[in-house]
């Protein structure tokens, strides 16, 4: 049920993409994707970064995400509480010490840290929530 | 996966405008020009070379020059190679028996830099993907779908001496893309030999 | 505002969840000779844990008359939701009027699905009716007799007649339907079973 969770995920994302995106300028950056890419993540580190990566949005990036347009605000809202369900569902797997941390994703993690802390919190939070697909592409495809 | 930037030419700029070209990855700092496109007339560019790499986002970016004056940067939002992509339907390969039809599907290919490059199925860029298929009973007038992950569907049981078409379309649930359906392709059945 | 407190805030809020669309209503505040206005707000698990209770309204039942608000879009994860309405007449606003407990789509009731079944010769059909992107459709089908095998096929996309399978001459083949939704994991119960007739007499 979490595929069906990050459909709905995904639809909430694409009628809020363009506009979020056009709210990062900065061309040069990523948190998710460079130095560093998802695709490059061994499956036995999936369920690990999986998990960081869901408690960073829900904890670093949906907070910081509030827009003076109530319908982008609606949006992003339904995509917090579905990374919420989501989460609670990965967070069994966690518990039962399915989701070990490798010493590969713990770096991995810290890079996308510091890249969310080299900007400004407001610009930070913007792009992270600007490169879901990117995540939820990764996601997919290594399903 | 064939990515081509298509522009609009300025607005009462006439004819002899010029254009350059400049793509960049996503979160790599730096701009590259495209040489193909450098001092061009026409008002697209075909950039599939240069975004070939699906796990990668990329802007692009065109600027007109005119008699010794040129215009800012133009740049397009991002670009996500894996979602924001037509696809084109399945190929649809039918024969038929007395009583049955099979169809053969084939899923289109992933955009190749060369005709003797390494083909690449959509199957394997989208795990999810499957086909829907209508197949109409020209006799009847009446329409069947079925959606099948394989790329074979064979129907029995059918009517001999009777003309059916197939068409088929592409679906994959996540993105959520879809094709358009093939054109028909339509077969008879064989007659009733015993008839 | 000193007077709002005179305005009586809306009673009777609750939810109205059928096939994954939910619907909020109250009862009217009546003011003799005065028109009533409500304006309706969401806050979902995430805004109770992360974003200090914040609250979220829906521009779609801002100041509004009817005392019904369609809120499917916003309840769009499973997780417990609190809605409120209040009451305004021109510049009087009432309190909120709050949801009593929490609303979670995963209670919403599914009702069977229509359904028609036909014979097209030696073929079983089934025609199901489109009821979003949320839903699929178990369908259950079997031979009547002498042999009651009963197989089952899951319908995603239903944009016609699906078919289900081929038919033994002159026998009769029973079907039946119910929805799953996947995201709550929970199905309606079954449809009216129906049954039709291949074409052809039956072999001894």
């Amino acid at each position: 049920r979490i595929l069906m969770s990050v459909t709905e995920i995904r639809s909430g994302f694409t009628a809020i993409k363009a506009n979020i995106q056009a709210r990062d300028p900065i061309r040069t950056l990523s948190i998710l994707s460079h130095p560093q890419s998802l695709h490059k993540v061994k499956s036995s580190d999936r369920c690990c970064i999986i998990h960081n990566l869901f408690n960073f949005y829900m904890d670093k990036v949906f907070k910081h995400c509030q827009t003076e347009d109530s319908y982008i605000n609606r949006k992003i809202s339904s995509i917090a509480n579905s990374f919420l369900s989501i989460k609670k569902k990965l967070e069994q797997c966690h518990n039962q010490n399915k989701c070990l941390c490798g010493q590969e994703s713990t770096e991995k993690f810290k890079q996308i840290l510091a890249n969310y802390e080299g900007l400004n919190i407001t610009s930070a939070a913007i792009k992270s929530l600007g490169e879901l697909d990117i995540l939820l592409d990764w996601m997919e495809k290594s399903r | 996966m064939k990515n081509v930037l298509h522009w609009s030419a300025p607005e009462g700029t006439g004819d002899g405008v010029l254009y350059k070209v400049k793509y960049s990855v996503y979160g790599v700092g730096k701009w590259i020009r495209k040489p193909e496109c450098r001092n061009i007339n026409r008002t697209w560019c075909d950039l599939s070379n240069e975004t070939a790499d699906y796990e990668e986002q990329y802007y692009a970016s065109v600027k007109a020059f005119l008699n010794g004056m040129c215009s800012d940067w133009m740049e397009t939002t991002r670009f996500n190679p894996l979602t924001d992509t037509k696809i084109d339907p399945p190929m649809v390969n039918v024969s038929s028996t007395e009583k049955s039809i099979s169809i053969i599907l084939t899923a289109p290919e992933k955009w190749k830099r060369s005709p003797d490059g390494e083909s690449v199925s959509l199957l394997q860029v989208y795990p999810g993907l499957q086909y829907n298929v209508s197949v109409l009973n020209k006799k009847t007038k009446k329409r069947w779908f079925f959606s099948v992950s394989n790329n074979t569907l064979v129907v029995p049981w059918l009517e001999p001496g009777t003309a059916y078409c197939v068409s088929a379309q592409i679906h994959v649930t996540t993105p959520l893309l879809h094709s358009g359906f093939s054109k028909e392709y339509c077969i008879a059945t064989l007659k009733d030999k015993t008839a | 505002l000193g007077e709002d407190a005179l305005l009586p805030s809306p009673q009777n809020i609750s939810i109205l969840s059928t096939n994954m669309r939910h619907f909020l209503t109250w009862s009217p505040v009546t003011i003799q000779g005065e028109t009533v206005r409500y304006s309706v707000e969401f806050q979902g698990e995430y805004e109770r844990e992360y974003a200090n209770e914040s609250w979220i309204p829906i521009c779609e039942c801002s100041l509004i008359t009817a005392t019904v608000c369609n809120i499917t879009e916003d309840i769009s994860a499973t997780v417990a939701y609190n809605l409120r309405v209040r009451a305004d007449i021109g510049a009087r606003r009432s309190q909120w009027g709050t949801l009593k407990g929490f609303f979670n789509r995963i209670t919403t009731s599914l009702t069977p699905p229509p359904m028609k079944v036909i014979a097209d010769g030696y073929h079983l059909l089934v025609e199901l009716k489109d009821m979003g992107p949320a839903f699929q459709f178990c369908v259950l089908y079997w031979k009547k007799e002498p042999y009651w095998l009963m197989q089952w096929k899951m319908v995603k996309d239903v944009s016609s007649t699906v078919h289900l399978d081929t038919m033994e001459a002159g026998h009769d083949y029973c079907v039946k339907a119910q929805t799953y939704v996947e995201t709550i994991n929970r199905s309606s119960s079954f449809s009216q079973t129906q049954c039709v007739r291949a074409q052809g007499g039956r072999s001894l």
